[in-house]
């Protein structure tokens, strides 16, 4: 009757040796954030104030954070930053479920498509009184285009964290190897056509390719963007009421077709490798098998390291329009915050050239005289994605606050449906992905 | 009479061809079900651009053991692993002590009203997460219980449907003679419970230990919801900075992953002896 | 002098006490206000605004409310009868007193285990089309395999071949189960000279029809609200070929902040897995056998 007892002992002396060797395992240097058993909201009464701030950095990224957040502490030892890190999508999962409770962060991430959103349900504190008060902020430091996305209706609410125009990268080795010319900045569509297929070799006579001209990002909607403003269309009207006439316009058609065409005409693009993955899921550039690839700068830092490549780094091809788009993240106050003071001063320091002269070790920094005075203007790669910045065009959502809910999902259908059938007829799939965009917002239109 | 049958009804002494065949099925099917983690231990020891090279790389050389210490010295795996243990013995405890009780009124005493709240009990495993987190949220907002371990403990001492139902059943399948004679001899409720039908019940409450070990150790979306200072976070939470918005971080993430799953294996391993103990049917005497 | 019935009676709700006061506590707020939400239209932002049947008209009229359902069904019918084959098998192989079962069992265990975002990445690039095992595997013998996730025929499949490596969690239920066999049933059949067929069909079988009524119903309610695969490893595409139930709720709650439709969704699917259930509960009275049971 006893004979169960047998196991427990075991389990028992394995589950204590396991919490003591977790207790001894080495933790990093990050400094030592306060292990709240009680809720961090709420009065400081006496002691200090404590500031969450929440972000969907993850990993690495977090560096600067910390870094930001300690300097900040040590000129400010009246606040505790609490930092709260979510990695990807579920950070707005838990945004979300947070404002739903009236509990938010009191300083708030939020992604350049989503400011709109977030600023009509008042979730925002405005900005504009802060910025021209006595501790104010000059917005005029930051490179062109950096201030725009944090604003809405002419009222600024975010400052900029970071930042990526789109570009692309090509590798030097492969150019070497089958001895084409390195792109040069002011190429056209044709002159990417072009080198693309230059480069789409089978090298092993298998009959099938090896090395693939470029490496586009499949289905991503916002860097679709690039192709609509570059062939001189729009997904939608000024005014942000119609789709009809812009989402299926003779520009868009010839911007959809000339990318399929990449993908399933010309080849030179590898197909995706999973249509769920930001980007397509591709990794033909990073092993060295894509000659070029169309993306932001975030996975710049291990392409420098990786082995594969020798980087090379050149502005967006021009279509009908030299231009490329911006992608970027804010922090903004929380509307209902209770230490606004402490949340600007804390936002002021982070977006500010404090903030900045972090993140130029980081990524690029959103400051021009931090961009300036470390030599990244110059440098013959990131001042490439910096002077990309000269070649703005804006971007959908800046004309209406449902982008998320319209067009992106109907963008993303014309893009799937396109690549996963090349028989596909360019022209209706787009008035289809109109269609279902107006319907889309014309329902939110009424609701409002 | 010591149990020594299995399923298949065969005996003490059977050996031979019939042992050969149960080893051969099991290496087979074992083979097929290590090949996902052959492949994640193999992806854990390459260098981060080696790990989706095509054609694959099988057997990385050399392998990259750094990439361990590495991964796990991201983050403060050692805290998440202490805050993961707390919360997973807490549950442990807390399902134990209720869904015992609970499960074996439902399984042996008759009342009026009982299929209705065993159908309530049921239901409340049908309605899917996303919806009644929100609520949940803000009910423990308002208990102050936000960023503390208590959402994720304290319901576990209130039982939990899954655990409720799984031993209730167990429990029906225990023939009633020994708890007849043990309430003949006079013992209410809960000594029964304790000094007859627990005790030979093991496989079952150690299904339960398993399971509960497993849930909370893998728990992602209720950790999420629930903690926010990251001193707080559970390895589940850990493990997702790996997961960039763009990026995955492969090697890290596949270390780190082999080494979190790790104490999980381990009480499975452990806790699983208890199945071979099986129910120790010792003759009724009278 | 209490009678014994009602003595019984009072010690029965004694014992759910504490699965009823947490009930109370946990369950049944969030669940009425999922309920009161159906009927209200709310952005998670300010407050909630009663707009009655609004929802469940929608809901009629919806195009992916039908995809996402159908989907959702197609996957459930088709899991859960192999699952309950499978994990029996399982069970079966490892409930054998050889030596060295017990690694045995981890092995099969381990991969339901390593359950969660990384597992199904793992998968994601498995089936990779370009360079993932499956497809080189497959080419190694000539085949061109197909794409997989990206192709809307092959995608729901795709997961549903993911899944199967889950079968230990089922292993594990079914083993407690079969552990409840008392050896004397088949002792007592051996003397009686019955082989090894007839010893399975007559008394395995029929002694833990328990385990997997329990099983079944286990299986069928948490297989409708599949959630973390198909977010991960396909986000509902492609062409929403994995539109899961859950995901869609999922995805209108937090992407168009359309919480009251989510919650009409919500109960819709509570009532559907309910009414699933009593019928399966219902049937059990034809072929479960409860050696223990008083009523």
């Amino acid at each position: 009757m006893k004979k169960h007892t047998s196991a427990v002992w075991p389990l028992l002396c394995l589950l204590m040796a396991f919490t003591l060797l977790a207790g001894c395992a080495p933790v990093p240097a990050a400094p030592a954030l306060p292990a709240a058993t009680v809720p961090a909201a709420g009065p400081a009464e006496g002691s200090k104030i404590i500031l969450r701030v929440g972000t969907g950095d993850s990993g690495e990224g977090l560096t600067p954070h910390q870094e930001i957040i300690s300097r900040f502490e040590q000129a400010n030892p009246d606040v505790l930053v609490q930092l709260e890190a979510v990695a990807g999508n579920d950070y707005y999962t838990r945004l979300l479920t947070q404002i739903a409770a009236k509990r938010p962060p009191d300083i708030i991430q939020i992604g350049d498509d989503a400011v709109p959103m977030f600023v009509e349900k008042g979730a925002l504190l405005p900005l504009d009184d802060l910025i021209k008060g006595q501790d104010g902020l000059d917005t005029s430091i930051y490179l062109p285009g950096l201030a725009e996305p944090g604003k809405w209706n002419g009222v600024q609410y975010l400052l900029p964290k970071d930042y990526s125009p789109l570009g692309v990268y090509f590798n030097k080795k492969i150019f070497d190897q089958f001895k084409v010319e390195y792109p040069q900045d002011g190429w056209t569509w044709d002159d990417l056509l072009a080198t693309a297929q230059a480069l789409t070799q089978d090298t092993d006579g298998d009959g099938k390719t090896d090395i693939w001209g470029v490496q586009l990002p499949a289905s991503w909607t916002s860097g679709f963007e690039y192709w609509v403003a570059a062939s001189g269309g729009r997904l939608i009207s000024e005014d942000g009421k119609q789709f009809a006439g812009y989402m299926d316009s003779p520009e868009m058609q010839t911007a959809l077709k000339f990318y399929a065409d990449l993908y399933n005409v010309h080849k030179v693009a590898p197909p995706p490798a999973d249509l769920a993955m930001w980007g397509g899921g591709n990794t033909e550039f990073d092993q060295g098998k894509a000659a070029m690839r169309l993306f932001g700068r975030w996975p710049q830092a291990g392409y420098k390291t990786n082995p594969n490549i020798d980087l090379g780094v050149v502005g967006s091809p021009a279509g009908k329009e030299r231009v490329s788009v911006l992608f970027w993240g804010g922090f903004g106050i929380a509307a209902n915050s209770e230490h606004p003071e402490a949340a600007w001063r804390f936002l002021k320091f982070y977006a500010g050239e404090e903030g900045a002269a972090v993140w130029k070790d980081w990524a690029l920094p959103a400051v021009k005289s931090v961009a300036d005075s470390s030599g990244l203007s110059k440098d013959p790669i990131e001042g490439v994605w910096i002077s990309e910045l000269s070649h703005l065009a804006p971007r959908a959502y800046v004309s209406t606050p449902f982008w998320g809910q319209t067009a992106d999902p109907a963008l993303r259908k014309a893009l799937e449906t396109v690549l996963i059938d090349p028989t596909a007829d360019v022209a209706v799939v787009l008035k289809a992905a109109a269609a279902e965009a107006q319907k889309a917002l014309d329902e939110q239109m009424a609701q409002k | 009479m010591r149990a020594s049958a299995n399923s298949w009804g065969w005996g003490r002494g059977r050996r031979g061809a019939g042992q050969v065949v149960i080893y051969l099925l099991l290496c087979l099917v074992a083979a097929i079900f290590l090949l996902p983690l052959f492949w994640m231990v193999s992806s854990s020891l390459k260098p981060e651009w080696q790990v989706l090279a095509n054609p694959p790389v099988w057997i990385p050389t050399p392998p990259r053991w750094a990439n361990y210490r590495e991964a796990l010295t991201y983050l403060p795996f050692g805290r998440y692993a202490v805050n993961t243990l707390i919360i997973s013995l807490g549950a442990i405890v807390g399902h134990l002590l209720s869904c015992t009780i609970v499960a074996y009124g439902f399984a042996r005493l008759a009342a009026p009203g009982k299929g209705f709240f065993f159908a309530l009990l049921l239901s409340t495993l049908m309605l899917p997460y996303p919806v009644t987190m929100v609520p949940l949220f803000a009910l423990f907002n308002r208990l102050g219980w936000i960023d503390t371990f208590l959402p994720l403990i304290v319901p576990a001492f209130f039982g939990n449907a899954f655990y409720i139902f799984l031993l209730r059943q167990f429990f029906l399948t225990l023939p009633p003679d020994l708890e007849d004679a043990a309430r003949m001899d006079g013992a209410n409720t809960l000594q029964v419970l304790r000094h007859v039908i627990l005790p030979i019940s093991t496989p079952a409450l150690a299904t339960v230990v398993i399971f509960t070990f497993q849930a909370s150790w893998n728990d992602f979306l209720q950790p999420l919801i629930f903690l926010q200072n990251q001193s707080n976070y559970t390895l589940t939470l850990g493990l997702n900075f790996f997961r960039g918005s763009f990026q995955v971080n492969w090697a890290y993430l596949m270390a780190a992953s082999l080494v979190v799953v790790l104490p999980v294996v381990i009480v499975f391993f452990l806790a699983q002896r208890l199945f071979i103990q099986g129910i120790a049917m010792t003759g009724i005497k009278g | 002098m209490m009678s014994s019935r009602r003595r019984e009676a009072i010690t029965f709700y004694l014992t759910i006490s504490p699965w009823m006061i947490g009930f109370l506590a946990f369950t049944l707020a969030p669940m009425a206000i999922a309920l009161y939400l159906g009927f209200t239209r709310w952005d998670l932002f300010g407050a909630p605004k009663w707009v009655g049947l609004d929802n469940y008209m929608r809901m009629l009229a919806d195009p992916l409310f039908a995809q996402s359902l159908k989907v959702t069904t197609i996957y459930t019918l088709v899991y859960v009868p192999l699952e309950m084959v499978g994990g029996i098998s399982l069970a079966l192989l490892v409930n054998q007193k050889v030596r060295g079962v017990g690694v045995f069992r981890t092995i099969f265990y381990l991969p339901s285990v390593l359950a969660g975002v990384a597992y199904v990445v793992l998968w994601m690039w498995i089936f990779n089309p370009q360079g993932g095992l499956l497809n080189t595997l497959l080419g190694a013998a000539g085949i061109q395999g197909p794409r997989w996730l990206i192709d809307p025929r092959w995608a729901l499949p795709s997961l549903l071949l993911m899944t199967f490596w889950g079968w230990g969690r089922a292993m594990v239920l079914y083993l407690a189960g079969l552990q409840g066999v008392p050896p004397e049933l088949y002792e007592a059949a051996a003397i009686d000279g019955a082989g090894v067929r007839a010893k399975f069909w007559r008394i395995t079988v029929p002694m833990i029809t328990p385990t997997i009524l329990f099983a079944l119903i286990l299986s069928i309610i948490s297989t409708f609200q599949t959630f973390t695969s198909a977010f991960v490893a396909t986000n509902g595409g492609p062409l929403d070929a994995t539109l899961f139930y859950v995901l869609y709720i999922y995805r209108q709650a937090f992407q168009y902040f359309r919480m009251g439709y989510a919650s009409a969704l919500a109960w819709v699917l509570f009532l559907i897995i309910m009414a699933l259930t009593l019928v399966l509960f219902r049937s059990g009275q034809f072929w479960v056998h409860y050696e223990g049971e008083r009523e």
